[in-house]
């Protein structure tokens, strides 16, 4: 599928992903350490001999530079260290597991974003000026003009406390995640308010875009070959209104990350997100700064794959 | 004479803008007989597009037919359902259009739109619809045509990409071949072999085309008949040696006076008539070309001329025809 060029292009992202990595985490790092007070300051110690030992368990007692040696040597190796709260905990284990819980409650809301998105777009479009134009284009402008925790508080009161009452507690939308994994309606209800917003940008982008090729010569040809009018709309102007859809995918999945922060609080998710909050109450700095490396991989392994996305819809792009 | 292939009867067909009703085609009847080669040309404007458009009922919003009937093979494409007008498309009647590269979907492939407008009348196992859109492709002369059917338009030259249009056009061997413009996108070496692609298969598939063009010289290469429209309306109709050994509309006389002589030149749109076609919305009383005609009468400002028969199966909508215009000065005899 992928030439030799594109595969030379893929290795050429893949290493300069590990160098935003590195220097993503070298910035948090420099920041991190340049605050005032000591990561530990939460945990006074009364007794300046054990205060010292803790220190020097975590290296902090070191000069700066050999501490950021340190770090980085860790980091390529894939170990961002232990947590200054929990003794013992490894970081890179802890933000897997979480970054699974994330990806859950993400992948709804891409789906959510993409499928509900486009869907309405396309709705909206191929019905323009009728009533269904009209439902699918209010219904998209309440979600861009809502912010995400608007939109995540609505949803608990509905589906926790008035679906609550309403079944009388048969059922309800429980938020409480044990483990990593949800029930399917902790993962959808989360995902949707985190989508919903993302949701209607897609709509509109689509529904603009597909009302420009739907007035170009190649659909009006495909309505000449005598192809179906469901062929016409999704083979031939679908495929052609999504290149520009594709385009805001990178900025959208940005966007679905830095949200989670906040719904992953409002719903009491383990997530990434969750941790995100916590970890900087906490001054749990190593958490932090791996958190930060962590998200900029995400996002940048997000872009590559636009990037390659771009090229399987649209022939005309090669690398 | 055999029954019709196709027969447009009064079609008219309008454009509800916000600015009025454009009467883009307005009252326009013809012929067109199986095997026929016909010409339809005027000026930029005047609803040739729109009329072949209307044939396969693909007119846009905020367009419309508003009367007329479009009579293939006995049935009324105009009050068709749109499944059996859907049928028709593309099987029946084929169209092609000016600008081949916008009319190519630059996803997918050559031999892809060429394997679905098969696919879309007929159910066929993809290899043979593969080997057909090979075979096609070959039919209209594409070199190479076992490799390059999985190229996608923007590997074509623009030649080879109006090949393709054509190829798809014929994957059906329909009875009707629609060219709206087919060569004015391309260059003049390119021209001529599309024109001579056509003429060969109207003469080896017997395929009735109407041709669309600005260009007399195109005509004349190609054509059996002509049909010459001003404004949405036929002003003259004919065989084509007659129309141009003896136009009878003045519009007609001015647009083979404007061709160039060398009738190769690219692009000659036909600007040596003074004035511009009238505006749509609100044509002119009475003929709509007297406001640039030469030779109008005082009849020509208030009365609409109809279609006259002027010399044997020739016909224009004029009160002055040529034979009358020119006669007493002797410039030319009639
Ligand atoms: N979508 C539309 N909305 C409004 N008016 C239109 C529309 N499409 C065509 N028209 C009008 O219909 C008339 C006929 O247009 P048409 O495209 O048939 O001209 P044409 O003879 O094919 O010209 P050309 O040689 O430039 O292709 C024009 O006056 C044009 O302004
Ligand atoms: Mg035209």
């Amino acid at each position: 599928m992928f030439t030799r060029g594109a595969l030379l292009y893929i290795g050429q992202r893949l290493v300069l992903i590990v160098f935003t990595a590195v220097a993503v985490s070298s910035i948090v790092f420099l920041g991190v350490h340049r605050l005032p007070g000591d990561a530990l300051l939460n945990e006074r110690r009364p007794d300046p001999a054990a205060e010292a030992a803790l220190l020097h368990y975590y290296h902090l007692d070191l000069p700066l530079p050999e501490q950021y040696v340190r770090y980085v040597t860790g980091l390529l190796h894939g170990d961002l260290g232990e947590s200054y709260v929990n003794r013992g905990v490894q970081i890179t284990p802890l933000l897997l597991r979480e970054a699974r819980v994330s990806a859950e409650v993400g992948a709804a809301a891409l789906v959510f974003t993409i499928g509900l998105g486009v869907l309405l777009g396309v709705i909206a479009a191929v019905r323009q000026n009728t009533w269904v134009d009209y439902l699918a284009t209010t219904t998209s402008i309440i979600g861009y003009s809502m912010p995400n925790f608007v939109i995540a508080s609505l949803l608990f009161l509905l589906f926790g406390v008035a679906l609550y009452n309403w079944t009388g507690g048969a059922l309800f939308y429980n938020s409480g995640w044990t483990g990593s994994y949800g029930t399917l309606d902790q993962i959808l209800v989360p995902g949707f308010a985190l989508g919903f917003p993302y949701a209607s940008i897609v709509a509109r982008l689509t529904r603009a875009s597909m009302l420009e090729v739907i007035r170009q010569d190649y659909v009006r040809t495909a309505r000449a070959k005598g192809l179906t009018s469901r062929v016409v709309i999704v083979r031939h102007a679908l495929r052609n209104a999504l290149i520009p859809v594709v385009t805001i995918l990178g900025p959208l999945v940005i966007g679905i990350v830095t949200g989670s922060v906040v719904i992953e609080n409002i719903f009491g998710i383990p997530g990434l997100g969750k941790e995100f909050a916590a970890s900087i109450l906490n001054r749990d700095y190593n958490i932090v700064i791996g958190l930060f490396t962590f998200y900029a991989i995400i996002i940048a392994l997000a872009n590559l794959l636009v990037d390659l996305l771009y090229t399987v819809i649209d022939p005309r792009i090669r690398y | 004479m055999t029954q019709p292939a196709l027969q447009v009867k009064d079609l008219k067909t309008q454009f509800f803008t916000d600015d009025g009703v454009v009467q883009a085609v307005d009252g326009v009847s013809f012929d067109l007989h199986p095997g026929e080669t016909l010409g339809i040309v005027g000026e930029s404007g005047c609803g040739k597009s729109v009329t072949a458009l209307s044939i396969l009922r693909l007119v846009q919003e905020p367009g419309r037919i508003v009367n007329g009937q479009i009579l293939f093979r006995g049935d009324d494409i105009v009050t068709m359902s749109d499944e059996e007008v859907r049928e028709i498309r593309g099987k029946d009647i084929a169209m092609i259009f000016q600008d081949p590269l916008s009319s190519l979907n630059p996803v997918l492939t050559v031999g892809f739109q060429i394997e679905e407008a098969i696919e879309a009348h007929r159910k066929v196992p993809s290899k043979m619809a593969l080997s057909r859109a090979v075979e096609l492709l070959k039919q209209v002369r594409i070199p190479a045509a076992e490799s390059r059917v999985h190229d996608y338009p923007h590997q074509f030259s623009g030649g080879m990409r109006q090949r393709a249009m054509i190829a798809m056009g014929l994957a059906n061997s329909p009875s009707i071949l629609i060219a709206d413009e087919p060569t004015t996108a391309l260059d003049v070496t390119v021209q001529a072999q599309i024109l001579e692609l056509l003429r060969d298969l109207n003469q080896d598939l017997n395929t009735a085309i109407i041709l669309i063009t600005h260009n007399m010289g195109v005509v004349a290469s190609l054509c059996t008949r002509v049909l010459v429209m001003y404004a949405g309306r036929v002003v003259e109709e004919g065989p084509v040696e007659r129309i141009f050994k003896e136009p009878q509309h003045p519009y007609t006389w001015s647009l083979l006076q404007s061709i160039p002589r060398l009738d190769s030149d690219r692009h000659d749109r036909l600007l040596s008539i003074e004035g511009f076609p009238p505006d749509l919305i609100r044509p002119p009383h009475g003929c709509r070309f007297n406001p640039r005609c030469q030779f109008k009468i005082d009849r020509c400002l208030h009365d609409d001329p109809p279609l006259m028969n002027v010399g044997p199966d020739q016909d224009a909508a004029c009160w002055v025809t040529m034979r009358r215009a020119l006669a007493p000065n002797g410039e030319r005899r009639g």
